[in-house]
């Protein structure tokens, strides 16, 4: 392409040429200069706090009495005695439900709807209302959904002959549930990055690869998908942060029931640190799930660095 | 109906024959489409449409007929009461206040972050870019004890700036997104600029962000909506009712005496609409196409 | 030519406008808000006003008892003019935390309601002033208010609030159906631990199927049931918890107990009888329709749809159930069990901080709340059940006026209670007890097995109070 107007304001007088060394201490100083506010936010209201969280694992604490000093002993008795393990599993497989799903219907209502046809900045709108309430309201609406007597799919499926399970007193079917009000809420917000990044590809790709004989799967798979990749990497790795601390909606529909087939590790966290006041071993618990998050999300970048094109080659 | 075959340019020097796709008549996918919009449209809104339905019953209607029946004679008593005895106008000024605030701050300086991150060199940068992400990572319920226990020794519980404090100079979450953003401008975009000799911050405002529009606008919705939906935090952070935001106000209608489950299912409503108004009025500069293509190079 | 078509220049208005609207919509909003707000939201500006005025911080959670007690503090800020009080509502679900919360930084309320489940544990971290030195010295009349109260929050000699309200469990009822199937409700019904005794004969009659037949009939189909009989949940105060009482069982062996006393006989006939007989006989509803964790969520909705006929519950919820329901509503006592008639008894108080800058003022707050004068306010408004016994006819006297005979839970009051279990950590124990009966409800695990897990989940948590 011919270098037409470049979009950049160029100052009146000419710059006298400046060494390497000098650019490259000014790009380092404009650096932290603009990392210093969020540097100073991230540190004091959220690095400072997990340090705090990380030594009060190893204490005894139910904020009113002093802190006690006990070693490691809260990492074997959330284990032991407040159902940690049993919590993880949970979390696991709530995460294992959600993901896949979620991110094939974000990535594919994207796919659908990046277009000018009419009704589809209507829809586009739409899928992302749900994002913008709170956990709690819908998750009361959701509660009459599913109620087995009164709600209204046990009543749709009555209609036709069905008598509907008790979708979130059966442990069978309570995560799946839950899972469903998940992605409901958040399908749309993610699909929103799969927009961004999907516009960003130029059709001139497509049209390249269109000439050159690639079927429209080909296209998806040799242009769309690798282009789409940051956005990927940024849809998976928030959505599976966000999934491993899910809570609003457990607690607002079945608040770890029936028995304790849905106490995710999270609502483990909360009732462990704020009904039992047991803040030693709540931090503790936050420590492991933090470490195992970590582990994951490494992972994801790992595979993610090795394939991913960020520019526009 | 005449089918329309897949369009290659004729003048295509190096056309090859490509084996048509099979002829689904555009009538039929243009069907389908439709179909499948107004199922999605459906499965989205129809909670919604429960709420509000509800927020127009009084509370023995909400109990005693289903969700999904419209209500016979809509009232505005549950909006009305909201207003009048529980002072929802306060709360709906307190929440703007401190979600506007939040959400200038957070997204600024989340932006100027990102793009140090994306496309700045120097040293620490992936280790401070880890020590970001790995602070998400942490469950926040636990961090929030000794958060509370900062603020309270710095006098500042009980006022705005304890709720927005801790958000307003950038949050991790902001920050990955706009730089994962960043990422996608090619790196001689900036080069060619500072080769001409513009500061940092000159090719920040004058470059990125004007292409950045999407992004932006995406990320000042996240913040906005996160903001606006904070509860837990709000909450122990404030002791006097005249500072509640509307999540707060909104959690005082479920006592183990009772639950007003109208009152509850308005309130929501009332937190929803400026959200809505919001999003709608900006989702088209957030899908709307942007053309890197605009940039030569 | 295949080129894309060139947008406009980057740096055109329209690119930058909604960026620099949203910025410019910031500033203003940032700096109306800052006019706007008072200085005291803002932490400048002192607490406190004319010299001499003291301003006292009063905690509660429920918003329609708040327009009583604001009723009754105009009386008290009339007689004390000197004494400001100012009403701070949080949320319920979490007040107990709100308020340790803000006892560790020192900004907790002067005086705030206190519910059992963590009465103990406030007492025993030192969050409750004793009182008893302060009655003494202002002649306060102890004998006024139901002794099981004063016993509740009684620990040795000290004693940590004045009684203001009190609560039983008793059974709201469809009034319209009954008098539908022409049946009355008898007064004593019984029960006994095989599952036989007038009250299962009775709730026989009153269960239907769709087609009419009610569990009695043998053309009975529980499998189309509409309209179940009774509804219990799975819950210490209105739910097992008076069955567990009637059966002569105890959730604590003493008040304060570090242990519990789930695993034992008597509480295993109490759960059992309705988890196999009244579930069994499908008179009462099945745990997996009651809720999750058979927690009786579901059980206002079905009792205002018809879909069960009496619905076990505390006295609290009667304004709940008056604005919820379309038929005239009846109360009927608890049945009496193998141990007679129990009901599980509760009261909440107003704990005074031991750290409040203002003893005094709010030892005044605390004497009014607890006085007649005050009680006769809330009772005769129909907020509460007054602690001082004789003016219980105020809260009758109001819900009658509004249809509803609360006569039932004053004849329990006055009859057999129980109080509500007291330990520290027993909110939280509980907790976990209702957990792990919900399987025994849903049956899919044996009431034994179920209580022998709550009894070690309730244990560790008292043990580690």
């Amino acid at each position: 392409m011919t270098a037409a107007a470049a979009p950049i304001l160029v100052p009146k007088h000419e710059k006298t040429a400046d060494t390497a060394e000098a650019a490259e201490r000014r790009q380092v100083r404009s650096a932290f200069t603009f990392l210093a506010p969020s540097l100073i936010g991230v540190v004091l209201f959220l690095v400072i706090p997990v340090i705090f969280v990380i030594i009060l694992s190893l204490t005894q604490w139910n904020l009113l009495t002093p802190i006690r000093w006990v070693g490691f002993s809260n990492y074997a008795n959330i284990f032991r005695f407040d159902g940690f393990g049993h919590s993880l599993l949970v979390t696991a497989y709530y995460v294992l439900l959600n993901i896949p799903f979620q991110t094939v219907l974000a990535l594919g209502l994207a796919m659908l709807l990046n277009n000018k046809l009419p009704g589809s900045g209507l829809i586009r709108v739409i899928c992302v209302l749900p994002f913008l309430a709170t956990p709690v309201a819908m998750g009361i609406v959701w509660n009459w959904f599913f109620s087995p007597t009164t709600g209204i799919i046990n009543e749709l499926l009555g209609h036709i002959g069905i008598t509907g399970p008790a979708w979130l007193s059966n442990s069978a079917t309570a995560m799946p549930v839950i899972a469903f009000a998940n992605i409901w809420q958040y399908v749309g917000y993610n699909m929103l990055f799969f927009l961004a990044g999907l516009q960003a590809v130029p059709a001139a790709l497509y049209e390249a690869a269109g000439l050159d004989g690639a079927s429209k799967v080909q296209q998806f798979r040799r242009v769309t998908l690798p282009l789409l990749r940051p956005a990927l990497l940024f849809v998976l790795v928030t959505s599976v942060i966000g999934s491993f601390q899910v809570f609003d909606t457990v607690y607002v529909m079945t608040d770890g029931g029936p028995g304790n087939a849905t106490q995710v590790a999270n609502l483990n966290i909360y009732n462990t640190a704020f009904a039992g006041f047991r803040i030693g071993e709540a931090s503790a618990m936050s420590v492991v799930l933090f470490v195992l998050i970590l582990i994951i999300t490494v992972a994801q970048f790992r595979y993610f660095n090795r394939r991913t094109v960020y520019e526009i080659a | 109906m005449a089918s329309v075959a897949s369009v290659t340019p004729a003048s295509a020097a190096t056309a090859v024959t490509v084996a048509e796709p099979p002829k689904v008549s555009r009538g039929v996918k243009l069907t389908l489409f439709y179909l499948l919009l107004l199922i999605i449209a459906i499965i989205f809104l129809t909670p919604y449409l429960f709420s509000i339905f509800a927020a127009f019953k009084p509370l023995d209607q909400i109990l005693s007929q289903s969700p999904a029946r419209p209500p016979t004679s809509p009232t505005w008593a549950n909006f009305k009461d909201l207003f009048t005895e529980y002072d929802f106008g306060r709360y709906l000024a307190n929440t703007l206040i401190v979600t506007v605030i939040l959400t200038a701050g957070q997204v600024t300086f989340s932006m100027m972050g990102a793009y140090a991150f994306a496309r700045m060199e120097f040293p620490g940068r992936e280790g401070l870019f880890w020590m970001y992400l790995a602070t998400l990572m942490v469950p926040n319920v636990v961090t929030l004890i000794p958060l509370y226990v900062m603020f309270a020794k710095a006098h500042l519980l009980n006022t705005y700036w304890a709720i927005f404090l801790p958000y307003v100079l950038g949050v991790p979450q902001v920050v990955f997104l706009m730089r994962q953003y960043f990422m996608t401008i090619p790196k001689e975009v900036m080069e060619a600029a500072r080769l001409d000799g513009c500061s940092e911050t000159r090719i920040l405002w004058r470059i990125v962000v004007p292409i950045s529009r999407p992004i932006i606008i995406t990320a000042t919705l996240l913040a906005f909506v996160f903001g606006w939906n904070n509860f837990l935090w709000p909450l122990i952070v404030t002791n006097s009712n005249s500072l509640n935001v509307l999540t707060v106000g909104n959690a005082n209608f479920s006592s183990n005496f009772a639950v007003q489950w109208n009152l509850i299912l308005a309130g929501s409503l009332v937190a929803l609409i400026p959200m809505v108004i919001l999003f709608s009025i900006f989702q088209r500069y957030i899908v709307r196409s942007i053309s890197l293509t605009g940039i030569n190079r | 030519m295949n080129a894309p078509r060139r947008s406009r220049s980057p740096l055109s208005w329209h690119s930058v406008r909604p960026v620099r609207t949203l910025g410019r919509v910031a500033i203003i909003t940032a700096v109306l808000a800052l006019l706007a707000g008072c200085a005291a939201d803002w932490g400048f500006g002192s607490n406190g006003g004319a010299s001499g005025t003291v301003t006292l911080t009063y905690a509660l959670w429920d918003p329609h008892e708040q327009i009583g007690y604001q009723q009754s503090i105009d009386e008290f800020e009339k007689l004390h003019p000197n004494i400001k009080v100012n009403i701070e509502n949080i949320p319920y679900g979490s007040y107990e935390q709100k308020i340790i919360a803000e006892f560790i930084t020192g900004g907790a309320p002067d005086l705030f309601w206190v519910n059992t489940p963590w009465l103990a544990t406030f007492i025993k971290d030192g969050i409750l002033t004793n009182l008893a030195p302060l009655i003494k010295s202002s002649n306060v009349n102890m004998s006024q208010y139901y002794p099981q109260l004063v016993a509740l929050h009684s620990k040795g000699s000290a004693i940590y609030g004045l009684p203001k309200d009190w609560d039983t469990i008793a059974l709201y009822y469809n009034k319209a159906y009954f008098a539908k199937l022409h049946l009355t409700v008898p007064a004593n019904l019984s029960w006994n631990a095989n599952g036989t005794g007038s009250f299962v004969t009775f709730l026989k009659q009153a269960t239907t199927d769709t087609s009419g037949h009610n569990a009695l009939s043998p053309q009975f189909n529980p499998g189309k049931i509409a309209t179940y009989a009774i509804g219990i949940d799975n819950d210490p105060q209105g739910g097992w918890g008076d069955y567990v009482a009637e059966a002569g069982g105890k959730v604590l062996p003493y008040p304060g107990a570090p242990y519990t006393s789930l695993d034992t006989p008597q509480v295993n006939e109490g759960i059992t009888f309705l988890t196999k007989y009244l579930t069994g006989d499908h008179v009462m509803v099945p745990g997996s329709l009651s809720g999750p964790n058979a927690n009786g969520n579901n059980l206002e909705q079905m009792f205002s749809q018809g879909q069960v006929a009496m619905w076990e519950q505390g006295d609290w919820n009667t304004l709940s159930v008056k604005s919820s329901v379309t038929f005239p509503v009846g109360v009927a006592t608890l049945p009496i069990g193998p141990d007679g008639r129990v009901s599980v008894f509760n009261g909440l108080i107003d704990g005074l901080n031991t750290h409040t800058p203002y003893p005094k003022q709010a030892w005044e707050l605390e004497q009014w709340l607890g006085s007649p004068q005050s009680e006769a306010i809330l009772g005769s408004g129909g907020y509460v059940w007054p602690a001082i016994k004789s003016l219980d006819p105020l809260f009758l006297n109001y819900w009658q006026k509004q249809g509803i005979d609360m006569q039932a839970f004053l004849t329990e009051a006055q009859g057999k209670v129980v109080n509500f279990p007291n330990s520290p950590g027993i909110g939280d124990a509980l907790t976990d007890v209702v957990n792990d009966l919900g399987p025994a409800y849903l049956g899919t695990e044996s009431v034994s097995a179920a209580l022998k897990s709550a009894q070690g989940d309730a244990d560790y948590v008292l043990r580690t109070s």
